[in-house]
């Protein structure tokens, strides 16, 4: 028989200050976090050009995805402008994150291979994290002053002196294809650090046991490093779907004067561009519809990714202990009052 | 010890999660998309207050006081707080100012707000509305509109004890910009900024035998004569432009439309003016008369240094000590300091300008009073100002006193006095009824329009004219049709 005492400390619950030390993150969360994404909503229900937008209903999502009339230049300027947005955000980011995780991966599976003893690794890793650590702001002035529309911007003195210059910055697929050189130059080191720690979480034994089988390196990549990375590379093109989607900073930067170059304008720059480019009447509305576009696109991607990727066996053993649960009870219930 | 250990993990906790509070409201008052509504309104809250608590101070001064010409402001504050985006101006203002103050030394502060006009208008609200002391601040002749016509954000220069009377020594045009609408003077301009077009002086004896700026002159004329020139240049062999950017040339080009671009009810007005230009700009384009460079960009600058134009399109506040000349001059000691000279150029124009004006916020009443007095109503003092920075003050009088006399020498300009080049045109400057308040982002839209159809991007005019009002039409308060 337990005593009184005895009994208190069994009851005795930790919970408390557990919820005590969460507490701040989560007053801190709602306040800068959560009412600000629930305020995004709002707007995108809310009318243009005011600082104190009431709400309007469903028109800007209906200006930015439904075509308008050709003669309604200001709602064929919005749903234009918001889908070029959408077409250049999806191209650069595929030309960004295949170049990327395939890079990324050779390098991973190198730098962490038992049998290429490379001398300077630290070095290396250190080298090619680099590029993410400088701001975007210097990256894009390095850039500009690399691949300048100017005449004397490195390229064009070095190779079109006394020529036309090349417009790097201002043309279509050119300025397209160096915002994609950008992010990856600028992400690969990140991803490859992280797909270094999931290979490394790999259980070495299996990887000498396939040298002791007289694997090659391509087999030993293809039937053991790969399928194992596979959490590892579900979360990394998550992350970079997410944050390619949201990409921003070098498109926006990329150019002289005061215009961004419609070519790599993504859809963040345009949310941006269209409560901030008109300080007077900020157009909130349409900033709103597409954030909350662009997050339902995002959402759905993401679900799509975790669909494909989900582990079949998994779930298939889940339904089996289900069923078999679903069986005994059914048995106890014809079973009656069986002892 | 357990107790001890927990309640010092609890205040570590405490105390980070204090630092975010603080780190977060501090970047909220840059805002975000989504934070920045809340804080609008209650900025809008704040200056309502703000504007309250001012016109109720006003009031029952006003009842104390007897003329109008009273400077009803108090000097309750330590320091006049300028606010503008550039030191360019103002810190050579108020050095000048308190050398001739010394009672006012230290008294003035240049606070800077962002690097840009654009930045400016942001953190403009935000210090509206804060605690911040805000008395004067300038604003540009691109978006002036917006504020003068607001009360919240600007009061009446009448507040100070000034009159119109005092503004008639300026040029009617600045008064008539820094007036709202209901005929209330909210804003003077302490410069006046006629343009011309500044050439180099040793190409142009090289290229064309032109020795004097009234030689030069003639082949600048009109814009005719100014094209023949470029075409001269070209059959010549010489590759060099004579206009610098498409970016100068609209400048130039805007100044002499005859319609704003916005109508009474706020409609975009496209003109036919607008495709005379177009098609001169890809003329120019093409045949390499105006340089491919970007205006405001390195490579604007660089184009004076090495022989890739003849000349740029400059104005007043392009000429001074530090300005855009100095820099396409590779500052002193450059490549081409002191190489340039200016004339009047194929026709007479006018870029921007900026006023003063006064916070309803303002607690420096007699400072502020006599800053502005100093620069805008006073001719002597202005005058001195003129000869200190070199710049084209707005007081015909004072420059009329400075082109007789002679006294202006620019060393940029190899000595030459600008101002005697650009007093006749400055007189003729009509600018009212001329701005709006959306004209840099119209003028961005069509510059951009216009380099994509002068590039060949954009295959004709009437595409061009498309994207351009697509573009403009984004902007919310215009109509497009």
């Amino acid at each position: 028989m337990a005593t009184a005492a005895q009994r208190r400390i069994k009851s005795v619950s930790y919970a408390k200050y557990g919820y005590m030390f969460i507490l701040p993150f989560f007053v801190v969360y709602f306040i800068f976090s959560f009412w600000p994404l629930i305020q995004t909503f709002i707007l995108a229900f809310s009318e243009n050009g005011t600082r104190t937008p009431g709400i309007i209903g469903l028109d800007n999502f209906k200006t930015i995805l439904a075509k308008p009339a050709e003669s309604d230049f200001k709602a064929m300027g919005i749903h234009e402008s918001f889908w070029n947005g959408m077409k250049n955000t999806l191209i650069i980011w595929f030309g960004n994150f295949i170049p990327q995780i395939a890079l990324s991966l050779l390098l991973a599976v190198w730098f962490t291979d038992l049998r290429v003893k490379m001398p300077g690794k630290g070095f290396f890793k250190v080298v090619m994290y680099m590029p993410n650590i400088i701001t975007a702001a210097s990256v894009a002035g390095l850039f500009l002053s690399l691949f300048g529309d100017s005449s004397y911007s490195v390229i064009n003195t070095l190779l079109r002196s006394g020529q036309e210059p090349w417009k790097i910055i201002t043309s279509c697929w050119p300025s397209r294809i160096l915002v994609m050189f950008i992010q990856v130059w600028m992400w690969f080191g990140n991803t490859m650090i992280m797909l270094m720690s999931g290979i490394q979480g790999i259980n070495e034994s299996l990887f000498e046991a396939a040298e002791i089988d007289g694997a090659n390196s391509t087999q030993t990549f293809w039937r053991i490093t790969f399928p194992l990375l596979k959490t590892i590379m579900v979360y990394t093109l998550l992350t970079s779907m997410i944050g390619g989607l949201q990409m921003f900073d070098i498109p926006y930067m990329l150019h002289t004067g005061n215009v961004v170059n419609d070519y790599i304008k993504t859809v963040a720059v345009f949310i941006y561009e269209m409560f901030h480019g008109n300080f007077a009447k900020p157009s909130f509305g349409y900033s709103g519809a597409a954030s909350v576009i662009l997050f339902v696109i995002t959402s759905i991607l993401g679900a799509l990714v975790f669909y494909v990727q989900r582990d079949k066996d998994a779930i298939e053993k889940k339904k089996k202990q289900k069923q078999a649960a679903k069986e005994w009870k059914r048995k106890q219930k014809g079973g009656g009052f069986s002892i | 010890m357990n107790k001890l250990k927990k309640s010092l993990a609890l205040i570590a906790t405490l105390a980070i999660a204090s630092t975010a509070f603080y780190a977060c409201g501090d970047s909220s008052s840059t805002a975000d998309t989504s934070s920045s509504t809340p804080d609008s309104s209650s900025s809008e809250e704040a200056s309502e207050e703000s504007s309250e608590e001012s016109s109720e101070e006003s009031s029952e001064e006003s009842s104390e006081a007897t003329a109008s010409a009273e400077n009803k402001v108090a000097e309750t504050g330590d320091k006049l707080s300028l606010l503008c985006w550039t030191g360019d101006d103002v810190e050579k203002m108020i050095e000048n100012f308190t050398d001739a103050n010394p009672d006012y030394a230290g008294k003035v502060e240049y606070v800077n707000v962002g690097s840009s006009g654009g930045e400016a208008r942001e953190q403009y609200a935000n210090y509206f509305a804060g605690d911040e002391d805000v008395d004067l601040f300038v604003l540009e002749a691109d978006w002036i509109l917006d504020y003068i016509n607001n009360d919240e954000y600007t009061a009446p220069l009448a507040d100070l004890g000034f009159t119109e009377a005092d503004f008639d020594g300026c040029y009617d045009y600045t008064v008539s910009i820094g007036t709202d609408k209901n005929g209330v003077l909210k804003a003077a301009s302490w410069q006046s900024t006629p343009g011309g077009y500044v050439y180099r002086t040793d190409l142009a004896e090289e290229y064309l035998g032109a020795k004097t700026p009234d030689e030069m002159q003639e082949f600048v004329k009109d814009w005719d004569t100014f094209t023949a020139t470029a075409k001269k240049l070209q059959d010549d062999g010489h590759k060099i432009a004579m206009a610098d950017t498409l970016g100068g040339m609209w400048q130039v080009w805007q100044y002499n439309r005859s319609n704003a671009w916005l109508d009474a009810d706020n409609k975009l007005i496209v003109d036919d003016y607008c495709k005379t230009y177009a098609d001169l700009a890809k003329e120019y384009y093409e045949n390499g008369y105006v340089t491919k460079e970007d205006q405001w960009s390195d490579g604007w600058y660089a184009i004076g240094q090495d022989d890739s134009t003849m000349g740029y399109f400059f104005c007043t506040w392009c000429l001074g000590k530090g300005s855009m000349l100095s820099n396409a001059e590779g500052g002193e000691g450059g490549k081409t300091f002191g190489k340039y000279n200016i004339t009047a150029g194929p026709s007479g124009w006018a870029w921007g300008g900026s006023w003063l004006a006064l916070s309803p916020k303002c607690d420096n009443g007699q400072i502020a009073h006599d800053f502005i007095n100093y620069f805008t109503v006073d001719a002597s003092t202005a005058k001195d100002y003129a000869l200190f920075k070199s710049e084209f003050v707005n007081n015909p009088t004072a420059m009329k006193e400075i082109v007789d006399e002679g006294s202006n020498k620019n060393d940029l300009l190899g000595g030459q006095d600008q101002f005697s080049v650009l007093y006749e045109s400055a007189a003729n400057i009509d600018m009212d009824g001329k701005i709006t308040a959306f004209d840099s982002q119209i003028k961005d839209a069509f510059n951009t329009a216009v380099t994509k159809y002068a590039k060949g991007d954009i295959a004709s005019y009437d595409d061009m004219i498309t994207e351009f009002k697509k573009e403009a039409a984004k902007i919310e308060g215009i109509t497009v049709e």
